[in-house]
């Protein structure tokens, strides 16, 4: 098999769930998931799997700008959207799903763009070496980031939940 | 003796450290219950971490074939290499498929759909694989031998082509050609077909494509070309269709696998105009001006339907959606 079809395989779920996480918009995560590898495989680059999230990164940080511009001369459309059955969850679900996530999203927007990025990098699966390269930080400071990352990212959640509770208690 | 700093028990938790370095804490972790309390600490902050984190996870959809990405890169690869005429399109669209048929005729004159009245013309060509990838080449031409009414076919549409459009200049008629016909033994045929090109009449074509072959309605077509597929599989078509401008755009329809290729094959075998040119060259564009193509993609269930002119990419866009809502409601 292709290394790069073996890849995709792996790591597209990450992959859409790292731009997820960055463009807030499950489909738009997609579209920019599917454009990472068609450059992959124009590009064949030599690291596949650091390449796929620094394009990533950097697709969903134009797509922020607002400036991302299709190539001129291409455009792709997403085709039949019927085609592409997704399951709904039931509504209940989806409601308390939507809640609990809001509540994590808010405590992610507390850290810096830094401590975020270093902490979604390596939810994704990315090595401590991986980091370091895509990031520019000393493969020592990777270490100290997630650290101060990780429980930046929870207590801002607790706080929440407290003064959540609070209210609903008052 | 110290004690491990937190940012290490990290990274030892998240494999980031040395064989050395995991030894030496691993060592230490077994003699100091307080470093063991807060590596479970740790392990446990990890744990909440990727439990929270698990929540910003988007509704799980279907990722797309692996084929569809790929056809997809082949259209970037196509479009990346763009400076292309469009004649030299349809030679290294013959000459890609390496066919044994080829076909010959360019239409006399643009036919609208709605008044088909060409022939079907097949001529066999057993050395039609030895088809320049490249007209431009004189050289080329020169060195190949093959029937001179078929060369002037290519020739005739790359030089039409090329040349920049005068706004103030009549409509410039699909080149005049010879139509040649020849019969092939059926049984030849039905061996030799598979995989390959024919140029087809528009009700021929249409036979076989179902009830819609893929068009931009209100444009005289100029010639529909037909893969042979296999047996009640709808076919890759492309039908060529001329604007009143003089350019032809072509809207090709086909199973993923096979548009992508054919894509593929048309970007490599695209000859770069500046390194074939020379100054003898009578195909060289008489202006600075070179129309290049755009190509537009549209991914159909398992096909793909493309766009592809010279015009500017809003316009192909504009076709392909339309194109695209037309044989969704078909």
């Amino acid at each position: 098999m292709d290394e790069l079809e073996q890849l995709y395989q792996t790591t597209y779920t990450a992959v859409v769930r790292f731009l997820y996480r960055k463009v807030w918009d499950a489909e738009r995560a997609e579209d920019l998931a599917q454009e990472v590898f068609v450059r992959a495989l124009t590009h064949r680059p030599e690291k596949p799997r650091a390449w796929v999230f620094a394009v990533a990164a950097n697709l969903a940080r134009d797509e922020a700008r607002a400036a991302v511009r299709r190539k001129r001369h291409l455009t792709l459309l997403k085709g039949d959207p019927v085609a592409q059955p997704t399951i709904q969850p039931g509504a209940d679900t989806l409601v308390e799903h939507d809640e609990r996530m809001a509540a994590v999203q808010d405590a992610l927007s507390t850290l810096t763009p830094r401590d975020r990025e270093i902490l979604l990098l390596s939810d994704a699966g990315l090595s401590y070496p991986e980091i370091a390269a895509q990031t520019g930080l000393a493969l020592g400071a990777v270490g100290t980031t997630l650290a101060r990352a990780r429980r930046r990212l929870v207590e801002a959640h607790d706080r929440q939940h407290a003064q959540g509770d609070h209210a609903a208690h008052s | 003796m110290r004690h491990i700093p937190e940012e290490e028990l990290h990274a030892y938790l998240d494999q980031g450290l040395s064989r050395s370095q995991c030894v030496e804490i691993e060592s230490h972790l077994a003699s100091c219950p307080s470093c063991q309390g807060a590596r479970d600490g740790i392990a446990a902050l990890r744990d909440r971490t990727t439990a929270l984190l698990a929540k910003l996870a988007p509704p799980r959809g279907f990722p797309p074939a692996f084929e569809t990405l790929q056809a997809r890169a082949a259209v970037a690869a196509s479009v990346h290499r763009r400076r292309v005429h469009l004649g030299a399109w349809a030679a290294s669209l013959v000459a890609a498929i390496g066919l044994g048929w080829t076909a010959s005729n360019l239409v006399t004159r643009p036919v609208a759909p709605s008044q088909p009245s060409h022939t079907v013309s097949i001529t066999p060509s057993r050395s039609a694989s030895a088809l320049p990838a490249s007209v431009h080449s004189p050289a080329t031409r020169q060195s190949t031998p093959r029937p001179a009414p078929r060369r002037m076919a290519v020739t005739r549409a790359a030089s039409k082509d090329t040349s920049p459009p005068v706004p103030t200049a009549p409509v410039v008629p699909a080149p005049a050609l010879e139509l040649s016909s020849v019969d092939i033994p059926r049984a030849d045929r039905e061996v030799e077909l598979d995989g390959m090109w024919r140029t087809m009449s528009w009700d021929g074509a249409q036979a076989e494509a179902g009830d819609k072959l893929p068009h931009i309605d209100g444009l005289p077509v100029v010639q529909v070309q037909v893969q042979a597929s296999e047996h009640g599989k709808v076919p890759l078509t492309v039908v060529a269709q001329q604007l009143a401008s003089g350019e032809v755009i072509r809207t090709i329809e086909g199973p993923m696998n096979d548009v992508s290729h054919l894509l593929a094959k048309r970007a490599m075998s695209d000859p770069d105009p500046s390194m074939s040119t020379t100054s003898s060259d009578t195909l060289k564009p008489s202006g600075p001006a070179t129309h290049t193509d755009q190509t537009m993609a549209m991914q159909r269930g398992d096909r793909l339907l493309v766009i592809t002119g010279a015009l500017p990419s809003d316009s192909l866009l504009a076709m392909i959606r339309r194109l695209n809502a037309e044989m969704r409601s078909k």
